[in-house]
Formats: C-alpha cells, structure tokens, sequence
C-alpha cells in the first residue's frame, strides 16, 4: 500500500491523464502486514508505518515510551508538520473509548490483530462454493465472523 | 411520483433556505452507521471487515439524534452493517421520525419480516431493502444460498403491513442488464414504492477491489438498464442521476452531500474513502480538503466512481442552481420521460450475458490461487 507521499506522487502524475486513461486505472495493491514489526529509526519510518497501520484491517499494540501498551484498532491518523503535532487515535480493544497517542511518545509498533481483510475475495467465494456444492452441501453460505 | 409531495416539498425548501443563505456546501442525507456487524458476510465488503471488538460496538440512540442535528439534514439513510442487528433500532427510527426526518432504513431484511412489529408505519419512515438483482444474482453477491427469497419475504411483510418500502440494487461487473429489468418487474409487482439502482465501486479499504464497474462499462450498462423504460417502474432517485448513469449527464462528485457518521466519528471525505474522522461536524466541513476528491481532482482512488452517495447530491445542487436547472428538473418530475431509445434497445437485445445459469456467472472466474482462498470466513 502506497504511503502519503507515494500516493501523492501518483496523483499528481495522474492529473496528467486522461479521463479515458483514467478508466483503465489498476486497483490499489494491498499488502501482507500481519504480524510485521516496522523499524522505527527515523521519522519517514514512523510516518510510514503509522499510515500503513492506518490502513490495516485488525488491531495493532503500541509500545509507548514509558513502557505502556495499547492493543488495539487504529481508526484515525493526525499527521502534523512535525511528529510533535502528529498523533494516532485508537480504539482500544478492551474499551470503549478514545485514545489519542503523539507520534513522539511511540517507542514501537506492532501489526498483532488478524487481518480482518485478507483473503475475501468473490473468487476465494466461488471456489468455496462450488467445493461445497460438489460435497452435495445445500444452503451454501458464508457464515459472518463468530464475534465472541 | 416516487417519492410522497410532502418529502419533495420538505427537501426542496431545505435546499432553496441553502441556497438562499449562500451555503456553498451542504450536507442532504446523513449516512449513519449505527454498527458494523452483519448478519450476511459479502465478499469484498469493506463494511464488515473490522476486529471483534468493533464489530460489537453500538452507537446510542443519543449519538444518533445528535449527529442528525449537529448537520441538520431533512434524510437520514441507516446503512450499517445490518441495521436491524442494533438493539435500540426501534428507538433510533422512532426519534428521527418524531424530529420528521425522512429516514430509509437499509436492510438485507434477514430479519425484517421477524421485527417488522417493532416498527409504526408512517410517511417519514422507509425500509430500503438491499436486493442485488434476480434470485441467483442476489444469492450470487451476498454469498448466501436463500438470501434473495427471504429478503422478498420481508418485502411483501413490510408492504402488507403498510410500510413504505423501496429497493437498493447494487451492480457489479458481470451483470446482465435483462436479468435487471426483469428484477425490476419483480419488484414492483412485489408492491414495493419505488427502486433505486447504482453501480458498485470499490471500498478503499474493501479486501476485494477487483470487481467493480468502471465508468464506460457502467454508462453502457445502464444505458441499456434504463432506456426504453416501462411506465410501471418506479424509482427513487432524482432523474438527473439516473441520467448521469447513463451517461447523458456529467455531474462532479459532491462528497459533502451525505455524509457518513459512525462510532469513528464523521467520516472524511465520504462513504467510502476513509481519509480520517473528524469528531464534529462542524471540524468535518471546515478540515476536509475537499479539493482533492471527486474525478476533476485526478485522485485515482475516484477516478471510476460513479456512485449515488457521491453524485445524487450533485443532481439536486443543480436543479437549484439556476432558473434553467430548475426548469429542467420540474419538466423531469412531472412529465417523467422512458428515454425511448433504439440503439440501447439493440444493445440489450444483442447483450450478452457474461455467464448464465445458477451461480455459474462465479464458476467461469473461480481460478483463484490456494493462497487466495485459504482465508474465507465462515471456515
Ligand atoms: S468520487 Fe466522491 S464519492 Fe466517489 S470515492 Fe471520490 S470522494 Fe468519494
């Protein structure tokens, strides 16, 4: 998944094209995140992995620098001009509530939820249900995901 | 007419008191997502794709009222997630209807037929029933054997119990334009109000962005869909929409128009893009940049959207913006047109449909690799 700034880039190149050029643009690649610890040694580092996490599909834990935790799903990134007035909002997931936590006060970061996204594709549907089908299943269906 | 005098009236003397103020930009319909979970799990929604402790979440039927007011819309449409899975649902359409707003409760009516009592009739309120095309259509997309016969159920329940009921079919590549004419027949002869019909396009964050319509395909499409149109169809989108889907008119998003309020806090900048939260409405408006969506904006994440959200606000803007807006909207509403059409005749006749037979539109494409599939749900 493209960062602020690719993403950025590839508008600017975009304005180039034409509408029916346009039309023929590709889908956005998503990534394989479960599970990946970002390095967080420079700023770039920080920005770019908190936009991923941004974008990821299941809870993430952040270290803060004083040794406290959050596990949680990251909703919402406020990226300011410096990490100073730069902050992540998360929900949580033993509360409901609201936590706002400066990039600055981010010691690490952790993709450690599943990736609620991944794999649900009308193809991963169609091969499922045609397997079922052959086993002679009636009422094929897929089942939402269990939430307790 | 589609919808009751009494809601045009209402929506067109909103938008005129907009106009009049000089607000440049103002929201119609609130888009409220109460919850995310779902008793139906479609593949590629980008919805329902969220951990457990979210999905669980409810907003209060408080939070609710206070988001209507904050922005002050006469509609409220309730998408979800499946509306009718929230505790306090009742509550929350009894409020709106008490503050009379027109709210279209959409629901994959699962569960309607079995609720339908906690619900009073009235003008203000409309079950918008999510019905994806024919049976095997239907079936096909909400990944559910059975789904499309029970969602009729709930229909006719709801109409016979005299409720408004309208219908919301979403298309996707692959569809057969005749399939969905004959779903239309169906549906009214269901006895529901009036239809609305809109391409589907991919969520940002959906898991599956590969089976959307683009803009030329969904201009044919709906081309063919919409011209020659039958007397007895009714729908319920501004006309000037529906032309824009056939590609008669050209309309920039207008991603304000209905915005989207959920336990994340409003929505930036629309339905479908998740570009942040703002925690009013007021910091919404005034903190979005606007200019970077909508197709002129070359952002290609809109490049090929073409949907109601974004676009239906646009119509109506239109028809308020100037004496010939105005003119050409009224002549629309009362002498409604069929757009009588011999070449979109001759491509629905000599359309040919991508796949046939039950389901079997998802066997010729199910090539998917083992890694794809491994991760389904409902394993
Ligand atoms: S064109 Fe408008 S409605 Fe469509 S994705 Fe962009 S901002 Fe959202």
């Amino acid at each position: 998944m493209a960062t602020e700034q690719q993403e950025h880039l590839k508008i600017e190149q975009l304005r180039h094209h034409s509408a029916d050029e346009l039309e023929h643009i590709e889908g956005r690649e998503k990534e394989n995140l479960e599970g990946w610890i970002p390095a967080l040694a420079t700023d770039a580092e920080i920005r770019e992995a908190l936009e991923k996490a941004f974008d990821y599909r299941g809870d993430i834990t952040i270290t803060r620098k004083d040794g406290s935790k959050v596990e949680g799903y990251l909703f919402d990134r406020r990226s300011g001009a410096s990490l100073n007035d730069s902050f992540v909002r998360v929900i949580p997931s033993a509360a409901r509530e609201k936590v706002n936590i400066a990039y600055t006060d981010i010691a690490a970061l952790a993709f450690t939820g599943r990736d609620t996204a991944a794999g649900k594709t009308f193809e991963a549907w169609v091969k499922k249900y045609w397997e079922k089908k052959a086993a002679g299943e009636k009422n094929i269906q897929i089942e939402p995901e269990k939430l307790d | 007419m589609a919808v009751p005098v009494s809601q045009a009236w209402t929506v067109a003397t909103y938008v005129l008191k907009q106009k009049l103020t000089g607000r440049k930009r103002y929201p119609l319909v609130l888009m409220l997502e109460p919850l995310f979970r779902c008793n139906l799990a479609c593949a590629g929604c980008g919805k329902i794709q969220y951990p457990a402790h979210i999905l669980k979440q409810d907003l209060s039927p408080e939070e609710c009222f206070r988001a209507v007011e904050e922005c002050g819309v006469p509609m409220v449409s309730i998408p979800g997630g499946e509306p009718l899975l929230h505790p306090q649902m009742p509550e929350i359409v009894a409020g709106l209807v008490a503050r009379k707003k027109y709210v279209y409760m959409c629901t994959n009516a699962l569960l309607l037929k079995e609720k339908l009592h906690l619900f009073k009739p009235s003008k203000y309120l409309s079950f918008s029933v999510h019905v994806d095309g024919q049976r095997e259509h239907h079936d096909f997309s909400v990944c559910r054997e059975g789904g499309y016969d029970i969602a009729m159920e709930g229909v006719r329940a709801a109409v016979a119990a005299g409720f408004r009921v309208t219908t919301n079919t979403t298309l996707f590549d692959g569809a057969d334009p005749n399939s969905v004419r004959a779903h239309f027949d169906e549906l009214m002869a269901a006895g529901v109000e009036s239809m609305m019909v809109s391409p589907g396009y991919t969520y940002d964050k959906a898991p599956d962005q590969n089976h959307f319509l683009g803009k030329a395909k969904s201009r044919r499409m709906f081309r063919a869909i919409l011209s020659n149109r039958k007397k007895s169809w009714q729908f319920n989108t501004h006309p000037l929409f529906s032309e824009f889907l056939m590609g008669k008119q050209n309309f920039e998003c207008t991603p304000w128009g209905m915005p989207t309020f959920s336990i994340f806090g409003w929505q930036k900048p629309c339905y479908l893009l998740q570009d942040g939260y703002a925690d009013t409405f007021k910091e919404l408006m005034e903190t979005t940049e606007w200019e970077n969506y909508g197709a002129k904006s070359g952002n290609p994440r809109c490049a090929n959207c073409m949907v109601h959200s974004g676009h239906e606000a646009s119509a109506v803007d239109y028809a308020f913006s100037s004496l010939k807006g105005f003119l050409i909207t009224a002549k629309k509403f009362v002498l409604p047109s069929t757009y009588e059409d011999a070449d979109a005749m001759k491509l629905l006749n000599e359309w040919k449909p991508e796949h046939s037979g039950p389901l079997v539109q998802i066997q010729a494409s199910s090539n998917a690799t083992d890694d794809q599939l491994q991760t389904v749900s409902g394993d």
